[in-house]
């Protein structure tokens, strides 16, 4: 085998610059398939931090028929023994963080809008996503106010700031009318344009109270010790809360639309990727071609001393996977590089492109993922196109006449 | 048993549209350590002989035996297995693997045969010292002159001990010396270690020094001389005339001294 081994290496470079060319072209389409990808997912992944981090949690505790009627209604109970029993099924539990969400109108003197009013533990919440970073001016409430905090995006189309008065109207537990008026304390600019625009925050013991709903939750958000334990501790507590009508999901059973969204979004870079790999196929083939043409005579005889067919083919798979495996790990190891030092220094934007991203509520940087199989993916896929080319030096040696080879 | 036995060999190239009868009932036989030459004109069915004994080629019709087993109805992976076993090869051009070192080159046959890797080392390096090569044993075949390829073609082909060795037109692209030499190793090997040799050639100065002269005319054998042991000095005698007008290589008078000395 060695001697096989090291006949296909030595082959590869009797030609050096052509193999060059075809490990680069290789490279080539490594790094701007990593780099389209890694693009992508870098803006996808940002936004589903976000999501999982202000909005779903990693697993979400609900009552089982909230799902389908977001409701107060279907709110349930919670509290010290229920986290108890939450915090115990499963040791990966890092914490949890209760929430009441519910619609309601708020108004100023002259306008109404419409707003989710966040019942949170502000302390907790802080934790679990640095809340108190977020905020813009005023001061970040405590558990025990009763005061509101606004998300920036609302309190600009109220025209309200900090030390105005909000008021609250809507429907508590059980068709309960539920109204107050608040201090707005503080603004709080989110990184998700849906709730910037639309997002109250209150102590959850006065939401609570003033949604007639004491000891009522809509949802626990559970923080797992490590995100890679997700999907195991929403089946235990499954298993746990059968009895109770709870259900845990996790943040990629509550978002799927934006799941498929992404997919959809992944459909034009992946089909580019294909595109660049069948005109990358084609330059490794005209190579392979040319290694092949050339050397019929010198197979012609290698056939005639008596190497086997098979043999001669192993040597020219060798070569195929030689060349598709420099470019492969060059291109790889270069893009994790470059990725690496793009993921640990993002691009900051500039001009319209960051102000855009900054109405968005994120950061004026151009993120990029820096996920593993983004890597793998593209070895396999020359790995392919490496086989597919293949196909044309083994159909030749199988079918070789090895006197018309000594003639050519 | 003979060697090599053809029994009424014919080949016709493109049957079907203009046939070319290459071959026409060719019976030889061959004895275990001859030193056989075909010489004969270009066209005259030399290659196409050689390509059959050395089951590179199927006949249209006869048989062709070595050692008493019929290579005519044999698969095409069992004959190239039983060509590296029987048989060495000498081509005229292109032998050897271009990214090998002479001595890889001599190895790469014994490997092919699974055999002992030290013991294969060892009788590379004994073979390129009895072809003169003990210190190109590194060189590759860009490096080596074409005498020097050649003769590393010979070592390979003896590296697989062969039951005899094919070579078609080994000295044709070489120059004069560098084709003596090479006549010079074979010769050696064929009296010291009784290596059977079958070679094409049209160059009178290696039919002279043949011990055994098949010559062909339009695929058929034309004549078939022995001269047992006489001519290993190379200029013989009774071969004056022949010599007189063949320091040339051109086959047409070559051939035509051969015939003329026959009649
Ligand atoms: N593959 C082939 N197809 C058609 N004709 C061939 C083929 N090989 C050899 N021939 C013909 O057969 C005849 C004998 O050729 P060859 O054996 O090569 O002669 P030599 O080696 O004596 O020069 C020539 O006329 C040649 O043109
Ligand atoms: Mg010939």
């Amino acid at each position: 085998m060695l001697t096989y081994i090291k006949l296909a290496w030595r082959n590869i470079w009797r030609n050096k610059r052509r193999t060059l060319i075809t490990a680069s072209a290789i490279v080539f389409a490594v790094l701007a398939a990593v780099f389209m990808q890694s693009m992508n997912r870098g803006s996808h992944e940002m936004i589903l931090d976000n999501m999982v981090r202000f909005s779903t949690g990693y697993v979400q505790l609900q009552d089982y028929r909230y799902d389908d009627e977001s409701s107060l209604d279907n709110s349930f109970f919670f509290d010290g023994s229920v986290k108890d029993r939450v915090m115990e099924a499963d040791p990966n539990i890092d914490m949890v963080l209760p929430r009441i969400e519910t619609f309601m109108l708020a108004a100023n003197d002259a306008a109404t809008r419409g707003s989710i009013l966040l019942g949170i533990d502000p302390e907790k919440e802080h934790r679990f996503n640095e809340l108190r970073n977020r905020l813009t001016e005023g001061r970040f409430f405590e558990k025990d106010e009763s005061s509101v905090m606004l998300a920036k995006g609302l309190a600009e189309r109220l025209q309200l700031s900090v030390g105005d008065t909000l008021v609250l109207m809507g429907r508590g537990r059980f068709g309960m009318t539920a109204s107050g008026l608040y201090e707005i304390v503080g603004l709080v600019e989110f990184p998700l344009r849906d709730l910037n625009n639309q997002v109250v925050l209150i102590p959850l013991p006065e939401a609570q109270f003033l949604l007639s709903a004491d000891d009522y939750i809509t949802s626990l958000l559970i923080a797992p010790g490590h995100e890679r334990h997700t999907e195991s501790i929403a089946r235990t507590l499954n298993e746990t809360f059968a009895d109770d009508e709870l259900v845990a999901y996790t943040w990629a059973e509550l978002l799927p639309e934006l799941l498929e969204l992404f997919e959809f979004d992944l459909a034009v870079p992946k089909l580019l990727t294909v595109v660049l790999y069948i005109v990358i196929g084609f330059g490794f083939f005209g190579t392979i071609l040319t290694m092949t043409m050339e050397r019929l005579r010198e197979f012609g005889v290698l056939l005639s001393v008596g190497m086997k067919r098979g043999k001669l083919a192993l040597v020219v798979f060798l070569e195929t996977l030689f060349i598709s495996l420099i470019g492969v790990l060059s291109g790889v190891v270069i893009s994790w590089l470059i990725i690496f030092y793009f993921h640990r220094n993002p691009v900051e934007l500039t001009g319209d492109a960051a102000q855009a991203v900054i109405d968005m509520g994120w950061d004026p940087v151009l993120p990029m993922s820096f996920a593993a199989d983004q890597f793998y993916t593209q070895g396999f896929f020359v790995f392919a196109v490496a086989m597919i080319v293949f196909l044309f030096p083994l159909v030749k040696i199988v079918t070789l006449n090895i006197l018309e080879a000594a003639r050519s | 048993m003979a060697l090599v036995r053809t029994e009424k060999l014919s080949k016709v190239y493109n049957p079907d549209t203009v046939p070319v009868h290459a071959l026409r009932d060719v019976s030889i036989t061959i004895e275990p350590g001859e030193f056989t030459s075909i010489v004969g004109p270009s066209g005259s069915g030399k290659t196409t002989l050689l390509n059959m004994i050395g089951g590179l080629d199927k006949p249209s019709s006869g048989k062709v035996f070595i050692n008493g087993t019929d290579l005519t109805g044999m698969k095409d992976s069992k004959l190239i297995d039983f060509r590296l076993q029987n048989i060495g090869f000498v081509f005229q051009h292109y032998n050897l693997i271009p990214v090998f070192t002479a001595r890889e080159n001599v190895s790469f046959i014994m490997l092919l045969q699974k055999r002992d890797k030290k013991e294969m080392l060892r009788r590379a390096d004994e073979l390129l010292e009895s072809v003169g090569l003990g210190d190109r044993k590194d060189a590759r075949p860009k490096e080596m002159s074409g005498g020097q390829q050649q003769r590393v073609a010979v070592a390979r082909a003896l590296a697989s001990e062969p039951k005899f060795i094919l070579a078609d037109e080994p000295t044709a692209n070489l120059d004069s010396t560098a084709a003596m030499n090479l006549l010079d190793i074979m010769l050696r090997m064929n009296k010291e270690q009784n290596v059977t040799f079958v070679f094409s050639t049209h160059d009178q100065r290696v039919i002279d020094r043949a011990r055994r002269v098949i010559t062909m005319v339009d695929g058929a054998v034309d004549s078939d001389e022995r001269r047992d042991g006489t001519n290993e000095s190379g200029d013989s005698t009774g071969k004056g005339n022949s010599t007189g007008t063949g320091t040339s290589t051109g086959t047409g008078t070559g051939n035509g001294n051969g015939n003329a000395q026959k009649s």
